[in-house]
């Protein structure tokens, strides 16, 4: 019993080894790098995505993505690595917002490119 | 296999099959993942395993995962076999069929490093336990905890997943014991993953599902000395709303102690993205 009992122990040490990393804070530094405005007015714009490896990363990206005032239509083109976004309506986003989301997704925002109006 | 049975079965594969919304990362079939879906994104999978074991005894499990993101690099999981029985011959006597016992696992990502458009590098730790759901003669009875960690990496068509898990066993041994785990020793999980990509070549501008050869080595170690090391090769096929498993195990190595051999083994799954 008290070598399971030291065993539990240690299971339950390991995850509170684990809590401070839980914690720690995701810094939205990849936005402020990005040059540019800080919210994208109405036009058309390519997220320059690192990390989009298989198919459901599209699903992912856009999930996120249409969650964001303002923002529409997005498309990914993994072979550049590219989604395409439509910028309008009501809201004008702010590119943490956009850097958020593609974090959220599970990869990296290297660059936002205005295409056009 | 009783009518009532098979109903279960089509059940739940045609609710998840008719729920079936936009999907699920280059993930292994048999083994733990540093991928996770975002917050807020539900991945259920369905898997149908069948085992031949030793004295010409056939099992089919059918285990029900849900996997929540609940934050960017936190997600928690639940697995329950909602189905596990002894087909050929009947077992145990009282009935065919019943619950297994369920996992629930949280897993933390500690490492994304995104290299360029495609490849990229992650880890993760997992805690959870195995919680004593199943019925009496699937159930191990007790809570288990467990901890491991995982690391995927993608270059290009090429993903490599390596993954260890340490489980205490609380319970005692099972009186019929199935499985290695059933056991009532400690267990020690060691995997290791190789996906290859075989379609598309490289990916291109349109949507398109890719298919992947898999290969896996899963290993378990009992504190007790039963071993079983399967290798399990495979298939995936991965869309952007769906994914779908297709493999074999295959012993290289056991010694399992109480518990049958295994010949060989099938599963099927289907994982959805919602």
């Amino acid at each position: 019993m008290l070598h399971r009992t030291s065993r539990l122990a240690a299971i339950l040490i390991s995850l509170l080894l684990m809590s401070p990393v839980a914690c720690r804070s995701a810094p939205s530094a990849a936005a402020a790098a990005i040059p540019g405005p800080d919210s994208l007015p109405a036009g058309r714009y390519t997220l320059v995505v690192n990390g989009m490896s298989c198919p459901k990363c599209i699903s992912n990206v856009e999930m996120q993505l249409v969650r964001i005032e303002g923002v529409a239509e997005p498309t990914v083109d993994m072979k550049h690595g590219f989604v395409h976004i439509s910028v309008g309506g009501a809201g004008a986003p702010r590119k943490s917002a956009i850097a958020s989301a593609i974090a959220d997704s599970g990869f990296t925002l290297v660059e936002i490119r205005e295409v056009g109006p | 296999m009783t009518r009532a049975a098979i109903a279960r079965l089509c059940a739940a594969g045609a609710a998840l099959a008719t729920a079936a919304a936009p999907v699920c990362a280059q993930e292994m079939a048999g083994m733990p993942s540093a991928t996770a879906p975002s917050p807020g994104v539900v991945i259920p999978r369905i898997q149908l395993r069948g085992f031949w074991l030793a004295d010409d005894q056939f099992l089919l499990e059918e285990n029900l995962r849900l996997e929540l993101g609940v934050a960017r690099d936190l997600s928690i999981s639940a697995e329950l076999p909602v189905y596990q029985g002894f087909l050929d011959p009947p077992r145990p006597a009282d009935g065919e069929f019943g619950l297994g016992d369920m996992d629930i696992l949280l897993e933390l990502r500690i490492l994304r490093e995104d290299l360029n458009a495609i490849d990229t590098v992650r880890a993760a730790l997992f805690a959870g336990a195995e919680l004593p759901t199943g019925t009496d003669a699937f159930s191990q009875g007790s809570v288990d905890p467990c901890v491991g960690a995982v690391f995927s990496s993608i270059r290009g068509g090429h993903g490599v997943d390596i993954a260890a898990r340490y489980t205490a066993v609380t319970g005692d041994a099972m009186a019929h014991p199935i499985f290695i785990g059933d056991l009532g020793d400690d267990l020690v999980n060691a995997d290791l993953g190789y996906a290859y990509r075989l379609h598309p070549e490289a990916y291109g501008e349109e949507r398109v599902a890719a298919w992947y050869l898999t290969v896996e080595l899963n290993a378990v170690w009992s504190t007790g000395g039963a071993h079983e090391v399967v290798l399990a090769p495979g298939l995936l096929v991965e869309a952007p709303s769906y994914a779908i498993e297709l493999g074999v195990g295959i012993p290289v190595s056991q010694d399992t102690a109480h518990a049958p051999e295994l010949d060989f083994m099938l599963l099927a799954g289907l994982r959805l993205l919602f």
